[in-house]
C-alpha cells in the first residue's frame, strides 16, 4: 500500500466522519415533518 | 420565537414586504390555503394539530414580498395550550399587517369564536369562508355582505383544495395591509357593563403609561387585564394595575354572578352564535351525512378498535402488494448491471482493488441494500398520508382514547404516536401540542415503540425470507405489538414515574374527505424523501465506516478477524439466547443504533461472498444490461395487478432479484423463521436512533427521558425477544 491509498483512505474515512457529524449531529438529521429546506427547526 | 421558512424565493426590486398572518380553528385548511398560495410544501392532513409552531412561505407578486405565516390551529386566543400561546404572542409582539382569518363554513359558529376575538386586536382581518364547496353541497346558503356589514372585515368565499377564491382573497389581504386605518375591524359589542369597566381600567392604564398603546390594542389589553391573563399582566409589568383590574373584575362578578372571563367568553360566544343565525340559512330538512353514517360504524364502541386494526392490515397489505415487485427489480437493478458497470467504471480510472472494494462491496452493498426499499416506504408513506387526509387518523385517535386513558393519557397523545409510524422525531416534536409536561413527556418515552419507516427494510428482508405467503399479516403483528407493548408500557409508567389522573379531552372530528392527488402526491413525498435523503447521507457515510471495520487489520482474510468482527463477536453471546447469537447479526444491530435501516445495510456488507467467484462466460453487453433494466420493471408493473387482485398474499417476494435473493438465501440458512421473528421484534423495540436521541434532548432539554427510553426499550427488547424464541422453542413453533 502506498502513499496515495494511504491519503485516499483518510480523505474518504475523514469524510465519511464528517458527513456523519454534519448530517447527524450539526443538523440534528432529517424527518418528515420537516419544511422543505430539510431542517428540523 | 421559532419560525420555520418553508419558500422563500430569491426576490428582485422588491417594493415592500407584506406581512400575513393566517389564523383559524384546527383542520379549517390554513396550511393547505398558504401552500396553494405560495406553492409551499407546509404538512397537511385532515385532522387537528397539524401544524405545531409557526411556519412562514414567502413568495413575490407585484413587486411585492408576501411573507406568510401559518400559525398553530387554535379555538381561541386563550393562553391555554401551547398552540394558542405561539398564535397570541405572535399576533400580539409581531403585529402583521393583515390577518387573514380561515373559517371553516361548514362549522361557522364555532369558527366565528376566533374570528370575534381576532377583531379585538385590531389588526386589518380578511376572512376567508373556506370548504365552501362542501358548504353548498349541504345546501347551506351564506349572507356575505350582511356578514361583511356585521364584521366589518372584507370576506372571500374559499376552497383551498382547488385554489378556488385565492386571488381575491389575496387582492383583499394585500388592499387591506395598504390601507389599515380603512380596513379596521369594527368593535364588537360586549354589554354595557363590560364595556365601561374596559373604558375605565384602559384610561388609568395610560395615564399611568402612555407608551403602552403603541404595543398592545388598547381595547384587547383592557379585556385581558379583566380576565385576570397572567401572562399579559407579566408582561405589561405595570405596577399597582393588578389590585385596580381585580376591583373592577370583582364588580363584575358581583352584578352578574359571573367570573369576567366567563362573562366575556359568553359575550363572544354570543356575538358567533348571534351573526351565525342572521347570515347562514340551513336547509330544513337535515340529511344524515355520509360521515356520520360512516362513523356510526368505525366508531362504534365494540366494532372501532377492531376496524382501526383491520385498516391498519389493509394498509401494510396494499403497500407489499404495490411496492414489492419494484423493490425485487431495483434489487435485480442495483446488484446485477448497476454493480458490473461501476466495477468496469472504477476500473477504467485504474483505482486501486480496495477502491473497487469499498465501492461495490461497501457503499452498493451497503447503501444499495436499503434503497432497494424505497418503493416499500412510498408506497406506506403513500397509504398512511390517504388515512391522514381522508380524516380518519382523527376517528383512530378517538377509539384509542380509552386505551390511553387506562395509561393516564388521552387520545390527542395518540395523534404524535401515529405520526410516529412514518418517523419517530417529528412524533417526538409533536408531543409539544400536549399542555402538560407528564402528557409530553409519557408520549414521547412511548414514541419510539410505534414502528417507524426505517423498520421496514429490516422486516421486508425477513418477512421475504420465511413468512412471504403471510407477509401482510407477519407485518401487521409487529406494528401491533408496539402498541400494544406502548399501552402496557403507558400504563406501567403511570403507576411509577408519571402518577396522576388523565385530562379530559374533546377531540374533533373533521368530515371524511377524499384527499386530492396532488396533495397526496406533495405529502408523500415530503415524508418519503428523507430516506433518500439518509441514504446520501449518513447511510453512505456508515456504509464507508463498516467496510473499513470489515477490513481492518488491513488485509484481514476472513471477515470474522477483522474488528468489526472482534465486537461482534464479543457482543453476540448476549444474543445467543434470541436465537440469533451470530457477530453478523451483533454487528448489524450495533450500526443499526445510526438509524434501523443500517441493519439492512450492514448486513448487505457483511454477507457479501469473501473469495469472488469468476462470472460464468463473458460480461454482459450494455444493451443486454438495460434490456434486463427494462424487463425488470415490467415484470415488477405486471406482479403489482396480480398482486392487488390475488387474495394468497405477496407471490412477489418470493420472486427473483439476484443480489437480494442472495441475502435472503444467507437469511433462510442463518435464520429459523423463529429466530427471524425474535431478531425482527428486538430491532422494533430496541433503542430508539441517534436522531431521536438528538430530537429528545432538542425537545425536553435533558437526557434524561432519552436515558430513561434507552434503559426501558433494550431491557424490553431484549425480554420479549427471549420470551418469542424461548416460548416458541419449547412450544415447538417455528423452530
Amino acid at each position: 500500500m502506498g502513499v496515495v491509498d494511504i491519503a485516499l483512505i483518510v480523505l474518504i474515512v475523514g469524510g465519511a466522519i464528517y458527513l456523519l457529524y454534519r448530517s447527524l449531529w450539526k443538523k440534528k438529521g432529517y424527518c418528515h415533518g420537516c419544511d422543505s429546506s430539510g431542517k428540523c427547526r | 420565537m421559532k419560525t420555520q421558512m418553508a419558500a422563500v424565493r430569491p426576490l428582485v426590486a422588491v417594493e415592500r414586504t407584506v406581512r400575513i398572518a393566517v389564523a383559524g380553528n384546527p383542520n379549517s385548511g390554513k396550511s393547505t390555503l398558504i401552500n396553494s398560495l405560495a406553492g409551499s410544501r407546509l404538512h397537511v392532513g385532515n385532522w387537528p394539530g397539524v401544524t405545531v409552531e409557526k411556519k412562514e412561505a414567502a413568495f413575490e407578486r407585484r413587486g411585492e414580498r408576501i411573507a406568510l405565516v401559518d400559525l398553530p390551529g387554535t379555538y381561541s386566543l386563550s393562553p391555554y395550550t401551547e398552540e394558542e400561546v405561539i398564535a397570541r404572542d405572535y399576533l400580539v409582539q409581531e403585529r402583521p399587517d393583515v390577518i387573514i382569518d380561515v373559517v371553516d363554513v361548514t362549522n361557522l359558529e364555532r369558527n366565528l369564536y376566533l374570528t370575534v376575538q381576532l377583531l379585538e386586536l385590531e389588526i386589518p382581518v380578511v376572512v376567508a369562508l373556506n370548504i365552501f364547496d362542501e358548504a353548498e353541497k349541504k345546501g347551506y346558503r351564506i349572507d356575505v355582505p350582511a356578514m361583511e356589514q356585521a364584521l366589518g372585515v372584507r370576506i372571500v368565499p374559499t376552497v383551498a383544495t382547488k385554489g378556488t377564491g385565492l386571488d381575491a382573497l389575496l387582492e383583499a389581504a394585500t388592499a387591506a395591509a395598504g390601507d389599515p386605518s380603512r380596513y379596521r375591524p369594527r368593535r364588537l359589542h360586549y354589554g354595557d357593563d363590560i364595556e365601561a369597566a374596559a373604558k375605565s381600567l384602559m384610561a388609568e392604564v395610560l395615564r399611568r403609561s402612555p407608551g403602552l398603546a403603541e404595543t398592545y390594542p388598547e381595547r384587547w389589553l383592557a379585556f385581558k387585564l379583566l380576565e385576570g391573563d397572567r401572562r399579559v399582566i407579566e408582561e405589561v409589568g405595570l405596577s399597582g394595575i393588578e389590585p385596580l383590574a381585580a376591583k373592577a373584575a370583582e364588580h363584575l362578578l358581583s352584578a352578574h354572578g359571573e367570573d369576567v372571563e366567563s362573562l366575556m367568553a359568553d359575550a363572544r360566544y354570543a356575538q358567533a352564535a348571534g351573526l351565525t343565525r342572521e347570515v347562514l340559512a340551513k336547509p330544513d330538512v337535515r340529511k344524515v351525512e355520509l360521515t356520520e353514517k360512516i362513523d356510526r360504524i368505525a366508531l362504534n364502541r365494540f366494532l372501532g378498535i377492531p376496524i382501526f386494526l383491520a385498516a391498519m392490515w389493509l394498509v401494510f397489505k396494499l403497500t407489499f402488494d404495490v411496492s414489492a415487485p419494484f423493490a425485487d427489480g431495483l434489487a435485480t437493478v442495483t446488484t446485477g448491471p448497476f454493480t458490473r458497470w461501476t466495477r468496469v467504471l472504477v476500473g477504467l480510472v485504474r483505482g486501486p482493488d480496495w477502491l473497487v472494494s469499498l465501492v461495490t462491496d461497501g457503499v452498493i452493498a451497503g447503501v444499495g441494500s436499503v434503497l432497494v426499499f424505497v418503493p416499500v416506504i412510498f408506497a406506506m408513506m403513500f397509504f398512511i398520508t390517504f388515512l391522514e387526509g381522508s380524516g380518519y387518523m382523527a376517528r383512530a385517535a378517538f377509539v384509542m382514547d380509552r386505551a390511553m386513558h387506562s395509561m393516564g393519557l388521552h387520545g390527542k397523545s395518540f395523534i404524535p404516536m401515529l405520526l410516529g409510524f412514518g418517523c419517530n422525531v417529528p412524533a417526538i416534536y409533536a408531543t409539544r401540542t400536549l399542555e402538560n409536561p407528564r402528557d409530553k413527556a409519557l408520549t414521547a418515552l412511548l414514541i419510539p415503540l410505534m414502528s417507524c419507516g426505517a423498520r421496514l427494510p429490516v422486516y421486508v428482508l425477513f418477512v421475504g425470507a420465511f413468512f412471504s405467503s403471510r407477509s401482510g399479516t407477519v407485518l401487521w403483528s409487529l406494528y401491533v405489538m408496539g402498541i400494544v407493548l406502548a399501552v402496557l408500557m403507558g400504563i406501567l409508567f403511570k403507576r411509577t414515574l408519571f402518577r396522576g389522573e388523565s385530562p379530559m379531552f374533546i377531540m374533533e372530528l373533521p368530515p371524511y374527505r377524499m384527499p386530492s392527488g396532488r396533495s397526496l402526491m406533495i405529502h408523500t413525498w415530503e415524508k418519503g424523501k428523507h430516506f433518500l435523503l439518509k441514504a446520501g447521507t449518513y447511510i453512505l457515510a456508515v456504509s464507508v465506516l463498516v467496510w473499513f471495520l470489515l477490513n481492518l487489520p488491513w488485509g484481514v482474510e476472513h471477515k470474522k478477524d477483522s474488528y468489526m468482527g472482534t465486537i461482534g463477536q464479543a457482543i453476540a453471546p448476549v444474543f445467543k439466547p434470541l436465537g440469533f447469537g451470530t457477530w453478523e447479526a451483533a454487528s448489524s444491530l450495533v450500526a443499526g443504533v445510526i438509524a434501523k435501516e443500517i441493519v439492512v445495510g450492514t448486513m448487505g456488507e457483511i454477507y457479501v461472498p469473501e473469495k469472488k467467484e469468476t462470472p460464468a462466460g463473458p460480461p454482459s453487453s450494455l444493451s443486454e444490461d438495460l434490456r434486463e433494466i427494462g424487463t425488470s420493471f415490467a415484470e415488477a408493473g405486471k406482479k403489482v395487478f396480480t398482486n392487488v387482485f390475488s387474495t394468497a398474499g405477496i407471490a412477489s417476494l418470493s420472486g427473483k432479484g439476484e443480489g437480494r435473493e442472495n441475502l435472503r438465501a444467507v437469511m433462510a440458512k442463518t435464520y429459523t423463521p423463529l429466530s427471524a421473528y425474535a431478531f425482527m421484534t428486538f430491532v422494533l423495540l430496541y433503542m430508539p436512533c441517534v436522531v431521536a436521541a438528538a430530537a429528545f434532548k432538542h425537545e425536553f432539554g435533558t437526557w434524561k427521558w432519552f436515558g430513561v427510553a434507552f434503559v426501558y426499550q433494550t431491557v424490553l427488547a431484549w425480554s420479549m425477544a427471549f420470551i418469542i424464541y424461548q416460548g416458541g422453542t419449547i412450544l415447538g413453533i417455528g423452530g
